[in-house]
This record gives C-alpha cells, structure tokens and sequence, in this order.
C-alpha cells in the first residue's frame, strides 16, 4: 500500500523541524562550551581596542630596518619549499593521475601519500621537524615543502586527469614512445595549470609562512614572536603590517602572472 | 601487390560488444579505399585495429607482411610510424605551434629523449616547412594550432601524418566536423596528395556522395561485417539501402 500524500507531508515537515532542532541544540550547546556571550564580547572589544591603539600604536618605524631580513628570509623559505615541491609533484602526479599511471596500485599508494602530507597543516609538521632540526629556516622550509608536496601532486594529477586524450592518441600513432608522448602531448597541455597552482602555492606559503615563524620556523614570524615576548608592542606592530604588505605585494604578483599564463 | 592483408579479424570490447565479427579483406598498395557504413557499424575499430589503438580480440592484421596484432611495443613504434592516422577531431595539440605539431610526425623516427623534450633536426624541420608549403599553411607556421580553423586544423593534421612519411594513411571521419565547402578542400588535399605521393589510403566516411567521388574502392560495413565491397559504380541505391538498414531484432 502507498503511503497517502498527507502522510508523506507530515513526514517531511518532521524531518525538517528535526534538523533545525538538532542544528539549535548543537549551536547552544558550542556556545556554552567556549563561554561565549555578549557581555564578555563587549568588554573584550575594550580591551582589544585598547591594546591596538595604546600598546601597539603607533608602529616602530625605526624598527623596520632590523625586520626586512627576516622578512626576506620568508620569502625565500616560501619560493624554495614551493619549487622543490613543485618539481617532486610533478613526478609524483604522473603516477597519481589515473589515466597515466603505471599502475593503479602505485597510484593509490602515491595519492594516499600526498593526502597524508596534506591533510597534516605545515604548522604540525614545523612542531615536529624543530624537534629534529631545531629551531630556524630549514624546519620551516621542510615543513612548507612536505605540506605542499601533498597539496600539488593532488592537484597536478587532477590536471593531468583532465587532459583531452584525443591528441594524446594522435602523437601515439605516429610511433612516438612513452616518454615522447608524455614531453610533446601531456605537459604543453599541463604546463599552464602546474605553473598556475605552484604560484598560487606559494602565496599560500607566505600566509602560512609568517604563522610558522612563531613557533620556530623562522622568518618574519619569529621576530614578531621575539618583539611579543619581550613586551615590544610598537615593533610587533611593524611587523605585522610588513607581514601584511608581504602577502597582497606577493598575492598581486603571482596574480598577475596567472593571469598572463591562463 | 597487398599492402595489408587482414584476416578473420574479431573485436570484442570489455563491456561484451561485439565491433567486429570475423572480418577479411586485403588492400593493394596505392588503392583510395572508402569504408562506408552507420554510426556504430565498426568503422572506427577497422581502423584503430589496424594501428593498435585497439587490441584486436583474434585474427591477424599483416602489414607490409609484418604480423601487427602481435608485435612488441618496439615493433609496434615503428609499424605506427608507416601509417598515419587523421581523426574526426584534428586532435592537435592547441597550446603548440602549427610547424611542432607538423613535427610530431618525426618522433617515431627519433631518440627517445631528443623527442621527448622537442630537439628536432634540422632537416626535419625543413621538411616540415615544405609540407606546411604543400597544405597552404606558411604563414601559420607560428600560430598556435588552436587558433586555426577546424579546416586549417585538419591540414595541419594531413601534414603531420606526411611528415612520418607514410606508407598507408588511415583516416577516420576526416570531414565529419566540417562544412561542405570545407569538406571538399580536405577530401581534395587527401586525394591528391595520396596519389601523388603512391600513399595507399583508407578512409571512414559517413558521406555515400563523398565516397562515390572519391573511392576507388568502397567498403560497406554493417554490425561488424563486410557486406559490400566493390567499386563506386558497383555501388547501387538498394546496396546502399541495405548498408545503412538496421536489423531487426529478432
């Protein structure tokens, strides 16, 4: 027998109010937990306003000076641990895209690998890395290179999985070998998007990079650390809005060359 | 003399179609053979068969009296490298220029790596450039390939296919995506060149017309037989009727 239209009506509405219940429930719930409310909110403001225009403001210009090595150490952390991941997922791709793959294992190991490197945030890896490197550039520029091995051998593949096979079979049927076919048909159609998202990538390692400084990865990051803990408010300031200069001057570049290349 | 010779050819797919059922037939060298037949038909696997595109299921493909069903990749490099192959797509590779894509023709003719990263010969470049001259297409030469039109893109595809220097050039619906008038210009080129170079050539249309014209030979394909196979003249309406009929099921 078929339930009634009625019947199936109700049910709906049911289902509806249930997850909008469950929704609230889950909301209050959080919001009691964090300690959450407006009061408290209004009174941190003050507070937060208070720290930014008294203690902070105005910016250590003078400061400047002493942070421009730091932040240039962060650009060239966030350009090294882009390009050498670039190039090992540009070899990893190859197997973890399915259409190209020697093998579907390998391709399943190698995705799983570059989901693994990914799915740990470079700020874990730093943590563990300063342990064995101690603290400074390298452990960062390792910890930038593993997180964004992951990210790009993914996205590479996915490239690589979107390619047209039509012209691919074309140089195929001229003779050409594995390795040719590969250089003359797959990375001219590839080239744009692999370039596209390293470039993005390294954007992303600046952003990521000023985080990773505070907990010893070096860099900018671990200046304005410095200047926090010694209570230098006015220099802490300069260096974020060096920070802040760093990541839309280095955005707007990479921007414009995608672009160009797109 | 029997350029390819191909016998009791039989291609299952994986999902349990049957393409081709114990196909026979032999072509002599210089023929212009046209192999007409509905969408479906087998026409495609005919000619991906012959090429290796496709693994046949059983028979055997001799070309130039070399067994192409079974031989080695390295065999295989350079049997591919006698036929060329023109597909309804152009298949080009549109981000590189016209003139590389005329020189992918020679990469079964060279080194692996050299081919790989695009290190050309000299010679193989003029050679390119002359057959550019031939299709009409110097002043591309440069142009990105898909920035051409659909029947500039397709003589840039004949080109390629000569520039390996073929003995046998196999092209499938050449003219399917293209207009009439456009159509005419690419059957003209293929015909010609063909015969002036002794190129024996088979081609897939869907077009009875085109194929009266140009064949000097015509094949009709059906469900994965050969049901006709003659010349245009021999090629009369209630044959053509019975090509393109489709069998009930019973």
């Amino acid at each position: 027998m078929k339930p009634s239209i009625n019947h199936i009506q109700k049910r709906k509405k049911i289902q509806t109010i249930l997850i909008i219940g469950l929704f609230a429930l889950f909301l209050s719930w959080s919001l009691i937990d964090t300690g959450f409310n407006v009061p408290k909110l209004l009174n941190g403001i003050g507070e937060t306003f208070r720290f930014i225009f008294i203690d902070m403001f105005p910016p250590n210009l003078s400061s400047l000076k002493g942070f421009m090595g730091p932040a240039l150490d962060t650009v060239y952390m966030s350009f090294v641990a882009m390009v050498i991941s670039a190039i090992s997922a540009f070899f990893l791709s190859f197997i973890a895209a399915y259409n190209l793959t020697p093998h579907p294992t390998l391709q399943y190991a190698v995705r799983g690998l570059a989901s693994f490197l990914q799915s740990i945030p470079a700020l874990v890896w730093v943590l563990v890395l300063v342990a064995a490197y101690g603290l400074g550039l390298i452990a960062g520029t390792i910890a930038l290179t593993l997180s964004g091995t992951g990210l790009l051998t993914r996205s590479f593949a996915e490239i690589l999985e979107e390619i047209d096979m039509g012209p691919v079979e074309a140089v195929q049927s001229t003779g050409a070998s594995w390795i040719q076919v590969i250089g003359q048909a797959v990375v001219p159609q590839v080239l744009p998007g692999m370039v596209g998202w390293s470039l993005y990538k390294f954007d992303l390692n600046i952003r990521e990079a000023a985080v990773i400084g505070m907990v010893g990865g070096g860099g900018i990051g671990f200046a304005m650390q410095r200047s926090l803990s010694l209570f230098q408010y006015k220099d802490a300031f300069m260096a974020i809005l060096l920070i802040f200069t760093l990541i839309i001057g280095i955005e707007y570049l990479t921007n414009k060359v995608r672009m160009r290349l797109l | 003399m029997e350029i390819l010779e191909i016998q009791n050819l039989t291609k299952i797919y994986k999902d349990g179609t049957t393409a081709l059922r114990d196909i026979s037939f032999n072509v002599k060298k210089g023929e212009f053979a046209i192999i007409i037949g509905s969408s479906g038909a087998g026409k495609s696997t005919i000619l991906r068969s012959i090429n290796r595109l496709v693994q046949p299921t059983s028979g055997s493909i001799l070309f130039q009296n070399k067994e192409i069903t079974t031989s080695s990749k390295g065999e295989l490099r350079k049997i591919r490298r006698e036929m060329g192959m023109i597909f309804q797509g152009f298949h080009l590779i549109k981000r590189v220029s016209v003139l590389k894509n005329v020189l992918h023709g020679r990469l079964g003719y060279m080194n692996s790596f050299k081919g790989a990263i695009g290190a050309f010969s000299k010679e193989d470049e003029e050679a390119a450039w002359s057959l550019l001259e031939r299709v009409g297409l110097t002043d591309q030469a440069y142009k990105r390939a898909g920035e051409l039109s659909g029947g500039q893109q397709q003589r840039v595809a004949i080109a390629r296919a000569l520039a390996q220097k073929p003995a046998l050039i196999l092209a499938d619906e050449p003219i399917a995506s293209l207009d009439p008038t456009t159509s005419e210009t690419i059957m003209n080129y293929l015909y010609q060149i063909c015969h002036e170079d002794g190129i024996t050539c088979i081609v897939n249309l869907h077009q009875v017309e085109v194929a009266k014209r140009y064949a000097t030979r015509i094949l009709g394909v059906q469900q994965g037989t050969i049901i006709f196979d003659g010349s245009a003249t021999e090629l009369s309406d209630s044959e053509i009727q019975h090509i393109y009929q489709k069998k009930l099921v019973v």
